[in-house]
């Protein structure tokens, strides 16, 4: 296969929240409250392709989202567009909520809402024009051009996440950014939302960054997944190898932290410890708090990057063979290291 | 066979809307065995919440029970009187809600709040309460229990909060705990260890639960026994192995078929269920189901199927499903 061309490079990109400290920690020489919420990411996205960040809450997936967007600016590191379409030009971005209901405004109709990227873009000339993409745009989520003329208060939360998928596409986007878009939806209409993206990802070629904390909805969706943990990014790797052989030990333990629905194994497995605070991570490894394979040098020197054979990467101090795991530590023994 | 715990018998729930009356729970019955985890799963809007609510009266208007038969071990809860049902609440009956930081309160301190707890409804002294609150802080995994009974909650993590709302749950030896969503708030693998911990506590101390969750991989892992509910009725009710093996009513499978399964290799398939759950006081004619339902014939248009037990399950439906379903 031709390798495609790269739309997204993300180079060192850190973003740095300055803490306000308050007067009395200021006269007492406090340590600074900065939190590091994404920190040295690397990463690549490549033409047609669909990228899956995964993570738990406060790991900065959504802050990275929010800097790919350009919404924040990164404090350090560099983030590179290459349109394909218009060499020299930033691709059109678009993006996608988690909650299709604060991200309608409630007073203005559907057709108006899909319209605006068109008229924004110029991407039609003459009413009928746009309201013909309109209707050819419900239609290729799966409403009718008769719901154009309706307001968000009537459509389920399904449909209105249709509604905002169809708006995105308004803007014939070089490039999607989805934030957790089926977090908000229930399991038989997130399956319907999922097909929906993974019909338009093939047929109008998209290149994405799917966002989630839904690791069985990821695997759906993404070519290539990165793994995020308290602002890094752990590991990525092609998205049947990080399931099939991952190689960070905080990505083996998420897969099986999941209850999945296998009735005949009943074991659950949690990853000893808490989530730090992304304000005060451990030092060293950030993952040291809870790994089962820590040793010192975890604790006092931050992993290298590591590359794997299938062109993955991980940051680790050493390879721990990942089948041997040990067992979870009981309620008595995790909570010590909370 | 041993007489259940918990009966709920025909237990009917409106939401009075302007002339309106709405039907949020329709019919519903179970029971719960001595020591069982019966598991209550379906999407929003399906009557969960408001069935566990529903139990010990803590609906607030304008949802109303209007009809059922609540029996706890022989006793019937829904003719209490509000005073006697409040020493019920968090005596024998422990509930823990989704978002651990409102089943707290913010201004009082952790010891402060289970120690009251504990002297509502266990005739103890200050003191043997005291040990009791650092024994069940103790229990429930956190970290120092000593120094904890003086901390907030905001002092503490999320799930750290969930653990504290567990101890209270159970810090008076309720004999039914009902778990409303206990792990939806929760991350990952902080989720793991709040499901171990309730686990765990229930087979050392023989309590009955009820757990309520819309996560399939929770019921999968925890229940004995799990209820379906769709549109304020109960599809089916099947002993855990029996649903996720030989689902019978088409709701079941479609909702078991929807999610994404993790230990699907190759090219993965999701089968979503068409159309969304109609809202309150939308309900079809019939079947709640019927115009989702893949097998839906005219009888299914008309008349309410009743639930029918056949074999191991229970199910309303017509036209139940004959197959198994390849884990």
């Amino acid at each position: 296969m031709k390798k495609a061309p790269d739309i997204l490079v993300l180079d060192e990109v850190s973003k740095v929240y300055h803490g306000q400290q308050g007067m009395l920690e200021r006269l007492r020489g406090g340590p600074s409250s900065d939190t590091r919420a994404v920190s040295n990411v690397s990463l690549v996205i490549r033409h047609g392709e669909t990228v899956g960040l995964v993570g738990e809450s406060g790991c900065g997936k959504s802050t990275l989202a929010r800097l790919v967007s350009g919404l924040i600016k990164p404090t350090s590191g560099s983030i590179n567009f290459r349109s394909v379409a218009l060499p020299g030009h930033p691709p059109r971005l678009q993006m996608i909520f988690q909650d299709p209901f604060s991200s309608l405004n409630g007073r203005w109709k559907i057709a108006d809402a899909i319209a605006e990227p068109i008229v924004v873009h110029k991407l039609r000339k003459g009413r009928a024009a746009i309201r013909a993409r309109v209707d050819e745009l419900l239609n290729l989520v799966g409403l009718s051009s008769a719901d154009g003329e309706k307001y968000p208060q009537e459509f389920s939360g399904g449909q209105r996440q249709r509604i905002c998928i169809a708006r995105a596409l308004a803007g014939e986007p070089e490039f999607l950014i989805l934030d957790e878009p089926t977090s908000a939806l229930d399991v038989s209409v997130q399956a319907q939302i999922l097909n929906l993206l993974r019909d338009l990802q093939k047929n109008l070629n998209l290149t994405s960054l799917f966002i989630t904390h839904n690791l069985p909805v990821v695997r759906i969706m993404a070519d290539r997944i990165g793994v995020m943990y308290l602002g890094e990014l752990v590991e990525e790797a092609a998205c049947e190898e990080l399931f099939v052989n991952p190689r960070h030990p905080y990505t083996r333990m998420l897969i099986d932290a999941a209850p999945n629905m296998d009735v005949d194994d009943r074991s659950l497995h949690p990853i000893m410890g808490e989530l730090p605070s992304p304000a005060s991570p451990p030092q060293g490894c950030r993952f040291s708090s809870r790994c089962p394979f820590v040793k010192n040098l975890c604790r006092a020197e931050a992993p290298p990057k590591r590359r794997t054979e299938k062109g993955g990467m991980f940051r680790c101090h050493f390879e721990p063979d990942l089948t041997q795991m040990p067992s979870i530590a009981d309620k008595k023994g995790a909570a010590q290291h909370a | 066979m041993s007489m259940p715990l918990l009966e709920v018998k025909d237990l009917t729930v409106t939401l009075s809307r302007q002339d309106r009356q709405i039907m949020a729970l329709d019919n519903v019955s179970f029971s719960i065995k001595p020591g069982e985890v019966l598991g209550i799963v379906g999407e929003s809007g399906a009557g969960k919440s408001i069935t566990g609510a529903a139990i010990i009266n803590l609906l607030v208007p304008p949802l109303r029970r209007t009809s059922g038969i609540i029996t706890l071990a022989g006793e019937r809860l829904d003719t209490l009187s509000p005073r006697a049902l409040r020493s019920v609440r968090g005596g024998r009956i422990g509930f823990v809600f989704q978002d651990p930081m409102t089943s707290l309160n913010p201004v009082i301190t952790i010891g402060r709040q289970l120690i009251d707890t504990i002297r509502t409804h266990l005739r103890l002294g200050r003191d043997q309460a005291r040990r009791k609150a650092i024994d069940w802080l103790d229990r429930v995994g956190l970290p120092n229990p000593d120094l904890t009974l003086d901390r907030y909650p905001h002092q503490l993590s999320g799930g750290m909060r969930q653990r504290v709302v567990i101890a209270l749950a159970l810090c008076a030896d309720p004999v039914l705990l009902i778990a409303d969503e206990p792990t939806t708030a929760l991350d990952v693998s902080v989720q793991a260890h709040i499901l171990q911990l309730l686990r765990d506590l229930h087979r050392e101390s023989g309590t009955s639960m009820l757990l309520i969750t819309h996560d399939l991989g929770v019921i999968a892992k925890m229940a004995d026994t799990v209820a379906v509910f769709y549109a304020g009725r109960v599809a089916e009710i099947s002993p855990v192995k029996e649903l996720f093996t030989r689902p019978r009513h088409p709701y079941t499978e479609g909702l078991i078929r929807a999610t994404p399964a993790l230990t699907a290799a190759g090219e993965i398939q999701l089968n979503p269920i068409a159309g969304a759950m109609p809202g309150l006081g939308a309900l079809p004619n019939g079947c709640g189901f019927n115009p989702r339902c893949p097998k839906a014939q005219d009888d299914c248009r008309t008349i309410v199927p009743p639930l029918t037990q056949q074999d191991l399950s229970a199910f309303a439906c017509f036209h139940p499903l004959e197959r198994s379903l390849v884990q």
